[in-house]
């Protein structure tokens, strides 16, 4: 009874995940080469601090997501000095990469008026119309958006009129021109002193008069216009008020100021603000060392090749294994047929849950364990037979075959699994990929050995009583040696 | 005969075979270092790709004529180092050298018009020579720990000696590998080094389950150290599994490689498995015939 327990446990989470998926409609997150898009690798110098590269990641990923029509974008560090950018289903290649790599402008100008009302722009002017009072006539302001108002092209040394969306809904600001830039900063952090988040800038001394001179002017304003935005490449990041105390005779002084950013999340917004300030242009520069674009069309192609040859290659196994071993060759094609079953399982939640994605290295990585896969079972059947032919009992001989091919297997699968360990660690881009599909496999591999195939012979081989329903040889032959 | 085969009983006498194994070897070793030395006099070239080299690459489907691939090649835009077409298909792959970003734009415009595409059909690449190298680099420094790794992991399960074959075995495949790249100056990409660094994988896979059968029979004869009755017989026992394995394996590859042959398609996946299919068979060959004249020797001692 244990045993039909154990033997049945991976197969019944396999087709419970399945089906689990299935009802959420998850699919597997396919990678840019399987679905189209663009991948640059950006390079730094060799001798790039981790840090610094990690900042100049975070950048380009706010970067990235104001961008807008990308669907997932995977950026990450690959190697010591390399950036690697991914960005499925982004035609448009050349802004894409003009966003990543373009040194960003960070300005600081003062608020002149805000509207929160989407529908309206502080750009418009509205003139009665005297025939229909209910549609009065709208006028821009030059350069701007006739729909939505906002400045189609935005240069920090005229009035612009851009769109905020910090404070979680949107605002569209008229700002004047630029007083201060990111040149003027020499440092910010985020700090929690007391309850609450705050962006502590400091400016350089040169620069600490000119701010002091901005607040004593903001300081004088009320409302909308007591506020500073802070823009960054015509975004703007944040745009905080003066606070009501500073005195509009002195303004803030001693060349820092501190921006409360409030208590309410865990301080990514604070982090995100002092990053920005401090690096509104990328921390290091990089070389573009590799662009790689593919079409759509591309990457459904070589997606169906590997599906295809996938399931071509597992049928014609499964025939083999058949033929050859039988009834034997039903349980290790349940047991395949259940393995694939958990691997898609497995890897459409992971790319919902992990962002693993599947690139076409995974697939092969995936095609090459069917094999290891199919592998497993054979040894335990071969050993079987040479058990049965020693003159064992099938019952006996089942189990001894179980106990001794779980030994080899894991010693064979624990070099696999050390290969794939290796190659994710020390490997770049596309081979890890290959290896995280291998290193699951020889996971899911040991697993079904150890718990499927070691109970599912014995329970099986111990109600048989002929060879010949197992391996293409009669009875009396093995008997006989 | 048959029936011995898949009995495992078939009476080979595998250790009377070794002398001739090993002068097989020994022509293998002659070819070996015939197809490197050539190819060190530069009469023989690794075809690397893009990623390796650096430069462009335009690859679009369109019908096109023997002329219109002249007139491209003469084009004053970008210098098109060579070009490449698929049988079974109507795409066509041109490779050019690295230009202004002005320039490849231009020379995408040129090849949209003249062929009557969309711009965006067309799959662009531009890499510089530091991805394939860094891909290599990489590569390599895995392989030098993987291999010690791996000769520790079989000295403690098995002997130090018999790591030493494990490696030689494995050296093998690599170089044969190696070897057809060469003599047929198939291109070279990223997929390939990853496939080289899978058939590592499993040559040593192959050769542990080989050597952990040997040292099952070794304990089933009570035996301290390996005879020749042990040898003959694992070999005997082990062929059919060989078999078995070596078509499991190989039939996801050639099917990805019959396939893509017949859609035409020629890319990652099909770089991939041709060197995947090449070490599984000589992973197969290797783990039987390449072991037995090392393993002789260790029995003569």
């Amino acid at each position: 009874m244990k045993r039909y327990f154990k033997l049945l446990f991976l197969p019944f989470i396999a087709i419970g995940l399945f089906i689990y998926v299935q009802q959420t409609s998850l699919s597997p997150k396919l990678g840019l080469d399987l679905q189209g898009g663009i991948s640059v690798i950006l390079t730094a110098d060799e001798e790039t601090d981790p840090e610094v590269l990690q900042k100049a990641v975070e950048i380009m990923r706010t970067r990235i997501e104001a961008f807008g029509d990308v669907q997932e974008p995977e950026i990450s560090i690959s190697g010591n000095s390399a950036v690697l950018v991914q960005l499925p289903g982004v035609t448009d290649q050349e802004r894409a990469i003009e966003a990543l790599g373009a040194t960003g402008l960070l300005t600081f100008r003062p608020v002149l008026d805000s509207s929160i009302d989407t529908g309206y722009s502080p750009a418009f002017q509205y003139i009665p119309n005297e025939d229909d009072p209910d549609n009065p006539t709208k006028i821009a302001v030059p350069g701007v958006d006739e729909q939505i108002g906002i400045t189609i092209s935005d240069n920090p040394n005229f009035d612009s009129y851009l769109l905020s969306i910090d404070q979680g809904y949107p605002v569209i600001y008229h700002l004047g021109p630029a007083e201060l830039t990111g040149g003027d900063i020499e440092d910010a952090i985020a700090v929690y002193p007391e309850n609450e988040w705050i962006v502590s800038l400091d400016f350089k001394p040169e620069s600490e008069d000119k701010f002091t001179n901005l607040t004593k002017k903001l300081a004088r304003e009320i409302g909308e216009r007591r506020r500073l935005a802070i823009v960054l490449d015509g975004e703007i990041v944040s745009a905080p008020g003066i606070a009501l105390d500073v005195n509009p005779d002195i303004g803030i002084t001693g060349g820092t100021a501190a921006i409360s950013m409030g208590n309410t999340d865990t301080g990514e917004a604070a982090n995100n603000l002092a990053v920005i300030l401090r690096y509104g242009a990328l921390p290091v520069s990089f070389e573009r060392s590799s662009i790689q674009k593919v079409s759509a069309s591309l990457g459904e192609d070589t997606l169906n090749l590997g599906l295809q040859a996938g399931l071509i290659g597992l049928i014609i196994i499964s025939i083999i294994i058949i033929l050859y071993y039988r009834l034997l060759g039903f349980v290790s094609v349940f047991g395949l047929s259940m393995f694939g079953l958990l691997f898609y399982s497995v890897i459409s939640l992971l790319g919902e849950f992990q962002g693993f994605t599947l690139t076409l290295a995974g697939i092969a990585g995936i095609i090459v364990s069917i094999g290891l896969a199919a592998d497993s079972y054979i040894v335990t059947f071969e050993k079987l037979k040479d058990e049965i032919k020693v003159g064992r009992s099938f019952e006996f001989a089942a189990n001894k075959a179980v106990d001794d091919s779980w030994k080899t297997i894991l010693t064979a699968d624990f070099v696999s699994l050390s290969a794939a360990f290796l190659l994710y660690i020390l490997a770049v881009g596309p081979i890890r990929g290959f290896a995280l599909a291998l290193g699951i496999a020889t996971i899911f591999d040991l697993l079904f050995t150890r718990l499927y195939t070691r109970n599912a012979v014995p329970v099986i081989v111990a109600k048989l009583n002929n060879t010949r329903l197992m391996y293409p040889i009669k009875n009396k032959d093995i008997t006989n040696v | 005969m048959f029936k011995n085969l898949f009995l495992g009983n078939t009476s080979i006498n595998f250790y009377e075979k070794r002398k001739l194994l090993q002068n097989v070897l020994i022509i293998e070793v002659v070819f070996f270092l015939i197809v490197f030395v050539s190819a060190s006099f530069g009469l023989l070239n690794l075809n690397f790709s893009v990623d390796f080299t650096g430069g462009t690459t335009y690859q679009f489907s369109s019908d096109y004529e023997k002329s219109d691939i002249d007139e491209i090649l003469a084009n004053e835009i970008l210098e098109v180092s060579r070009y490449q077409t698929f049988e079974n298909s109507n795409s066509i792959l041109f490779r050019a050298v690295e230009g202004t970003q002005e320039q490849e734009t231009q020379f995408l415009n040129y090849l949209a018009n003249k062929f009557d595409i969309d711009a965006n059909e067309i799959e662009f690449q531009r890499v510089g020579p530091t991805f394939g190298q860094e891909i290599t680099s990489s590569g390599i420094r895995a392989l030098i720990i993987f291999l010690s790794f791996i000769v520790l992991l079989i000295s403690i399960r098995f002997q130090f000696r018999f790591s030493i074959v494990a490696l030689i075995a494995l050296l093998h495949d690599l170089f044969i590998c190696t070897s057809i790249y060469l003599l047929l100056n198939f291109e070279i990409t990223p997929s390939t080094v990853i496939a080289l660094l899978t058939i590592l994988g499993y040559s040593l896979y192959d050769t542990v389950i080989l050597f952990d059968k040997l040292r099952d029979s070794q304990r089933l004869n009570k035996e301290s150290d390996l005879s020749i009755k042990t040898l003959n017989k694992t070999f005997n026992e082990i062929l059919m599994r060989s078999i078995n394995t070596s078509i499991t394996s190989a039939v996801p590859i050639a099917s990805i490689l019959f396939l893509g042959n017949v859609i035409g398609l020629s890319g990652t996946l099909t770089d991939f498995a041709l060197p995947l299919f090449i070490g599984i068979i000589s992973g197969t060959y290797s783990s039987i015939f390449v072991t037995i004249p090392f393993l002789s020797k260790i029995i003569n001692k």
